[in-house]
């Protein structure tokens, strides 16, 4: 039953981590590399609210999700819309926006393993007998409230429809009006908020520290990988296959190769189906 | 009028009297330290904290002598990025040649602090005949072995911090034994990170617990480096029964699993051979008292306050004063220590030669801040005791109701251990 409830725990940990990063990459077909520093500089900002501001833990996670999503917006407004269309300056350049957070948060004293938000319910609770925190089960509940909201928001709401038409098709949207430039602001403001939710809901099981950014982005692009890039369902699917492949991988085989199971399910997605369990783009070429 | 302008003069000779051997000291050339530390780590900023305390205090008493100069001390600080995950052993020996080349160091002292890049720089430290203090991180006994076996290849490198052996064999045996007999405990489960000093550390550990009559719960569990989820090993604790839980992980992700400890209240004592997370002051904050009752060790006396020598505490209260905190872990009080150790050679060997100021080195017996200091002839490595008044001695504390207290060894302990109260029968 523990393998279960922690696979469980793992895959919902994952995709919550992937949801930011492949929103953005299945809208405006822009591989966020800057997801992991978004992630970590969230948490940051709101310990900063909290211990140096005085703000309430309420109010300083809103803060942090508003000010996140603004520096996503300005991200694409002010450098990644200059590159869009290139695929390696894309990378590059949002690889670089990352690099620059990360090293700068480093630098201006944010290290160490003190930095720490606090868990939204206190103790834990044993479960068909096992135990689990509150805080995890909260992050579940979180993680599948999120993934219900974003699909009633892309089928329900005008602005998500309008995301939703953008990815299935960039030019036929922009024949029915719908500003390209404009729905990836949108997008980036989006995948900066999920990576920024994730990070609230998942740092207070542990502490905030600047190479836990280099991890996210990593399950986030293999989390993608796997389910094909820019497929919500494929990415939530591949969540829990790599989540449950790591539990299980904990316990058959050792917890050091459990970061083996996401670089092991890339190569194989790559040479059984290169573009992952729902990917299309590169149908195509496989059916070549 | 006449007689307060002589009183003037006269103040202002004085104090020039005062301040002139000091002002000509600081303008003489100053001894180079170079010190390659990761800075991101708390075994980095500590030693650099620790050497930049002990250099400001001997500027501020007149520096060094050197024959018949007065020479202060100067510290150039580089990046190692040696514990950073995927950081490979060519940057720390990248960053040392550059402290050798362009910064013209004198001496190392810190680092490198991963013990795969402290093994390898010891040919290029040869290479360049510089005298190197290790202080913080490197804890591997290949060190000074190697010492040992290439006497003259590695005489310039000297180690003033602890080593996992007599950690393990002389300092944490010992004190896990003392916790079995005292409250009646023998079954031991083992959690180390996926670095060769743990994983060495750890199967010492299995082995030397198991012939001593304790039950080992299978291989240690060995989690990668930056691992935020130690559920499925806490829960494998849980259902094997173990009563001790032994931890050696460097990484600050290990503030984590003693969060998950808590929350979990898994019914084993945290022992934390290595677990820099729960070494900082700031831990019980930022776990918001949840690592209460976790056991550390901080190498060296010094580290943690107690009253070790008489110099520990003012090692102490001067760290408080120029940081605002306590001495935050391993790395502080043995960095501290190496620049007054080179001080002493300096000023015995008369020279800042090399090969002169090793021969002084290996003479050093000094009472420090963590005991009597006086390096291993054959291995220039700190010779360790469980008594300050014969040896360098380390210091095993608990986390209880927001202080560290020290628990081992018993003659510089301060307090008792306790069990949380989920263990109490």
């Amino acid at each position: 039953m523990d393998i279960v409830i922690y696979g469980i725990v793992n895959s919902v940990t994952l995709a919550l981590m992937a949801l930011g990063f492949t929103l953005v990459y299945g809208v405006c077909r822009l591989p966020n590399f800057a997801h992991g520093s978004l992630y970590v500089l969230t948490g940051y900002i709101t310990w900063i609210l909290m211990n140096r501001v005085g703000l309430n833990y309420p109010l300083s996670m809103l803060g942090a999700l508003v000010i996140t999503g603004l520096i996503g917006a300005a991200m694409y407004q002010f450098i990644l819309v200059r590159v869009r269309g290139m695929a390696i300056s894309e990378i590059i350049a949002s690889y670089a926006i990352g690099l620059a957070i990360l090293e700068g948060l480093r630098w201006g004293g944010l290290k160490g393993g003190t930095f720490t938000l606090p868990p939204f319910i206190e103790g834990s609770v044993d479960l068909l007998g096992v135990s689990v925190d509150f805080q995890r089960l909260i992050v579940v509940a979180i993680g599948l409230a999120l993934m219900a909201l974003l699909w009633l928001f892309v089928t329900g709401t005008k602005l998500g429809l309008a995301l939703k038409g953008m990815a299935q098709d960039e030019r036929a949207a922009m024949t029915l009006g719908i500003d390209s430039d404009r729905m990836a602001v949108v997008s980036m403001a989006m995948g900066s908020v999920l990576a920024g939710i994730a990070a609230l809901v998942l740092l207070p099981l542990g502490n905030i520290v600047v190479e836990a950014g280099y991890n996210v982005l990593i399950m986030a692009v293999a989390v993608c990988i796997v389910g094909g890039l820019g497929s919500w369902t494929g990415a939530i699917l591949a969540a829990f296959v790599i989540g449950f492949a790591q539990i299980l991988t904990i316990v058959l085989v050792g917890a050091h190769f459990q970061v083996v199971v996401a670089l092991v399910a890339i190569i194989v997605t790559l040479i059984l189906r290169p573009s992952g369990l729902f990917g299309q783009q590169k149908e195509l070429e496989e059916r070549v | 009028m006449r007689c307060k302008l002589n009183s003037l003069f006269a103040v202002l000779a004085v104090i020039g009297l005062l301040v002139l051997p000091l002002s000509k000291a600081l303008a003489e050339k100053p001894i180079v330290l170079g010190a390659p530390l990761a800075m991101a780590f708390l075994y980095g900023w500590t030693a650099e904290k620790g050497i930049k305390l002990a250099v400001e205090e001997i500027n501020a008493a007149g520096g060094v002598k050197v024959g018949d100069q007065k020479r202060p001390f100067s510290v150039d600080v580089i990046d190692t990025r040696d514990l950073e995950p995927g950081v490979p052993v060519s940057e720390a020996l990248l960053a040392l040649e550059k402290l050798i080349l362009e910064k013209k160091a004198d001496f190392i002292v810190g680092g490198p602090v991963r013990s795969e890049a402290a093994l390898a720089a010891m040919p290029l430290l040869s290479k360049h005949k510089k005298v190197s203090i290790l202080t913080t991180g490197s804890l591997t006994p290949k060190y000074h072995a190697l010492v040992a076996e290439n006497p003259e290849k590695f005489k310039y490198c000297f180690r003033i911090s602890g080593e996992a052996k007599w950690m393990v064999m002389g300092e944490l045996i010992p004190c896990l034994e003392d916790i079995g007999k005292k409250f009646d405990l023998n079954r031991l489960i083992i959690m180390v990170q996926d670095v060769a000093h743990a994983r060495a550390g750890g199967e010492l550990l299995a082995k030397v617990m198991s012939e001593k009559g304790w039950q080992v719960m299978g291989d240690p569990l060995v989690f990668p480096t930056g691992t935020t989820d130690f559920s499925m090993g806490l829960l494998d604790a849980k259902k094997k029964n173990a009563q001790v839980m032994i931890i050696w992980m460097d990484m600050p992700e290990s503030a984590i699993l003693l969060k998950q400890w808590h929350d979990m209240k898994v019914p084993a004592l945290p022992f934390g051979v290595i677990i820099a997370a729960a070494e900082q002051p700031g831990f019980w904050k930022a776990t918001e008292g949840k690592g209460e009752y976790c056991l550390g060790n901080v190498v060296n006396a010094g580290n943690v306050p107690s009253e070790a020598t008489p110099w520990t505490m003012k090692f102490v209260e001067a760290y408080k004063n120029k940081y605002g905190l306590e001495p935050e872990g391993y790395g502080a009080s043995s960095s501290y220590m190496a620049v007054y150790a080179l001080k002493d050679a300096i000023e015995r060997a008369g020279t800042i030669d090399s090969d002169k100021v090793v021969d002084a080195l290996k003479q050093i017996d000094i009472k420090g801040v963590y005991g009597r200091t006086r390096f291993d002839a054959k291995t220039n490595q700190v010779i360790p005791s469980l008594d300050p008044e014969e040896g360098a001695v380390g210091t095993v504390f608990q986390w209880q109701d927001g202080k560290r207290v020290v628990v081992f060894p018993p003659k510089i302990a301060t307090g008792q251990i306790l069990l949380p109260p989920w263990m109490k029968k």
